[in-house]
């Protein structure tokens, strides 16, 4: 396994625990998306002068391990890395440095996904259906091009997964245009449990959903998590969503996790300044009158990932920060009750 | 006091080849100066419609077909353009959801906003951009006379927004119609804009029209709530009243559907079916066919119950709670 370049994979030490059971691994997960260099600067590279590099660090250093049968959420603003991460678990997308196992095996065998065992469902039913495939068939090419079921059995078997994700199996010969964004929706899922995965990656699978239909498609996640005993990684910016279907979260800032832990724990007492802050920006439902709306907005700007700041790259926007935040940057540290948390001050 | 705005028996349809979309189907309800109303709805409810309507930006195939909208005692539907224009932007403004889109990409911020300054009265190029350098530090940009010369492209999201909110106040409007503003913003950010809005909204009196899917965004920052559906208000009232003790079924089956009113882990009261096209629109209550307390009387249109400031058009609604 390749070290991490220069961070030396502070971080990979930070599995929570040894878990006998856990289905998905990451260590020391980084990925850098290097820019494409003009003529100019490469013929100045390859003539050994110092051209800026300014890639993007998306992903530095993640660790993390989810058991069998558990909901991990992964939650975070835009540009935090949540979906970058996402992509490396689902065995889509090769990370710079560290490695992603799933029941042992690297999902990836160079720049290709090397397994069937991990499915995904991402926010865009639109765009990731095939607009000239009949559903019947988008469903049907991955378990027969697998031989996880004979073709003749496959109109079946496609029968079977849209009762099961409540949609007529007559629509099997229809196209994706002729639903509604949560009936696709419905139809991406059945397309990803048809491969008959022992692990879900959702990637903000209800965002693009109206109220009423995200409740349908949360409901139907539920339902079919329970019945077929599903691993999931659930990355969504939406935290009562993540709240709602997460076992455990992780919050991300900038490309690492500053917080994770159990669900419950983190909603009612969390411990990162950063975690805090989100929780107090989400607009509450008011219900009483004298419940007067107080917001307690995080003050500032997301930084670039092009430029993070030094040490704690929450720091510019942190009540708490102090000298040593500027100057060192904290490692995910585990608390007494199971926490991990990356703060000098929490 | 009469109110700042008056709507009566609103009718915006769309005039497609399919046949006619009914969009905006009898909408009424009037605003106080000062007063910050939440439009609550989901795809296809007609809340962007309506807002629209306001504004006379009802774009061909669609049109007002009826109704009466009163602003500040001034009748908007059937006023000539060059008249609306002159309200527009001065005395009536709006904010729309993708601010990438509103702002023009090649203009610097200094440039567009003097544009706006100058599109209501005169002003010399200092005085237009002082005047936007003052307004963008209201809604909190710092640096704000810096940033003048900043084209769109050099700013974030949260910021875009913040300028379309500046344009928007540039001339002390006195209605703002915002159309999902914070909709595309992260939430940190979008607790700032809503923070700013509602401190604005208090301090200049300016009445909001507050546009999104979004019952907690509203919740906290609305004074009064109207839930459309289908093109018709469901139901309207004060925004805690309405949200704690619904009385229209469609209503309490969006505040089911939020994962924040449930027990994590449990499965959600969820709505069954979805939102009817408004292309073939069966009489009677549209709600009907996906609501649990439905019978054969919902197949006449539901009566408007006012109750004590509170409206709600339904045959069987849902019990005051005590």
């Amino acid at each position: 396994m390749s070290a991490p370049d220069r961070q030396g994979g502070e971080g990979s030490g930070a599995v929570d625990r040894p878990i006998p059971d856990r289905i998905l691994v990451a260590e020391g997960v980084t990925k850098r998306f290097d820019p494409r260099l003009s003529l100019g600067d490469r013929i100045a590279g390859a003539l050994g002068a110092a051209v800026e590099r300014r890639a993007v660090q998306a992903v530095s250093d993640v660790s993390l391990a989810v058991r069998q049968g558990e909901t991990l959420g992964l939650v975070g603003e835009s540009g935090c890395g949540k979906s970058t991460l996402g992509k490396m678990l689902a065995g889509i997308m090769a990370p710079s440095a560290g490695r992603v196992l799933v029941d042992g095996v690297a999902p990836m065998q160079g720049r290709h996904k090397a397994t069937t065992r991990i499915q995904t469902v991402f926010q865009d039913p639109f765009a990731s259906l095939n607009p000239r495939m009949r559903i019947g068939a988008t469903i049907a090419e991955g378990p027969v091009a697998h031989g996880l079921v004979a073709r003749a059995q496959a109109p079946a078997m496609v029968a079977d997964w849209l009762a099961r994700v409540g949609l007529d199996p007559a629509f099997a010969s229809r196209f994706p245009h002729q639903f509604s964004g949560g009936q696709r929706q419905r139809v991406a899922i059945a397309r990803a449990l048809a491969m008959q995965p022992v692990m879900l990656v959702c990637d903000e699978p209800v965002a693009s959903l109206d109220v009423s239909i995200q409740a349908q498609i949360l409901n139907l996640f539920l339902d079919l998590r329970r019945d077929l005993g599903l691993t999931c990684v659930f990355i969504s910016h939406d935290l009562s969503v993540v709240r709602h279907v997460s076992d455990r979260v992780a919050i991300m800032y900038l490309g690492r996790i500053v917080e994770s832990g159990a669900a419950a724990r983190i909603y009612t007492a969390p411990r990162h300044p950063y975690t805090q802050g989100l929780l107090d920006s989400v607009p509450k439902l008011r219900l009483e009158a004298d419940d007067l709306a107080t917001f307690k907005p995080i003050a500032g700007e997301l930084p670039s990932p092009l430029s993070p700041p030094p040490g704690c790259a929450f720091h510019p926007r942190c009540p708490k920060a102090t000298e040593i935040c500027r100057a060192e940057r904290p490692l995910l540290t585990p608390r007494e009750d199971g926490a991990l948390v990356a703060c000098h001050h929490a | 006091m009469s109110a700042l705005l008056e709507v009566r028996d609103l009718h915006t349809h769309f005039f497609t080849r399919a046949g006619v979309v009914r969009a905006v189907e009898g909408v009424s309800f009037s605003l106080a100066r000062g007063e910050i109303l939440g439009l609550v709805g989901e795809s296809g409810s007609g809340k962007s419609v309506t807002g629209f309507s306001l504004i006379g930006l009802v774009d061909p195939p669609g049109r007002i077909v009826s109704g009466s909208i009163r602003f500040d005692g001034q009748e908007l539907v059937g006023l000539p353009q060059a008249a609306m224009r002159r309200l527009r932007g001065a005395r009536i403004a709006m904010v729309f959801q993708d601010p990438a889109a509103t702002l023009n990409p090649v203009l610097t911020i200094g440039q567009q906003m003097a544009l706006a300054v100058r599109a209501h009265g005169r002003a010399s190029e200092a005085a237009a951009r002082d005047l936007a350098a003052r307004t963008l530090t209201r809604v909190g940009i710092p640096d704000a006379a810096a940033r003048l010369d900043a084209y769109p492209h050099e700013f974030s999201g949260g910021m875009r927004q913040r300028v379309a909110i500046a344009t928007a106040l540039l001339h002390g409007p006195e209605l703002i119609v915002a159309d999902e503003p914070t909709t595309a913003l992260d939430v940190s950010i979008q607790a700032q804009i809503l923070a700013e809005m509602k401190k604005l909204a208090k301090e200049s009196g300016t009445a909001l029209v507050w546009i999104s899917h979004d019952l907690a965004t509203v919740s906290s920052l609305a004074d009064r709530v109207l839930v459309m559906y289908a093109g018709r208000i469901v139901e309207s009232g004060g925004v805690s009243e309405t949200l704690r003790a619904p009385r229209h079924p469609y209503t309490r089956g969006l505040l089911d559907s939020l994962p924040a009113t449930a027990r994590p882990g449990e499965k959600l009261n969820q709505i069954p079916g979805s939102t009817p096209s408004l292309l073939a629109l069966p009489p009677g209550c549209p709600f009907a066919p996906r609501c649990p307390r439905a019978d054969a009387a919902c197949a006449t249109d539901p009566p408007d119950v006012v109750t004590g400031g509170r409206l709600v058009r339904c045959h069987h609604p849902l019990a005051v709670a005590a």
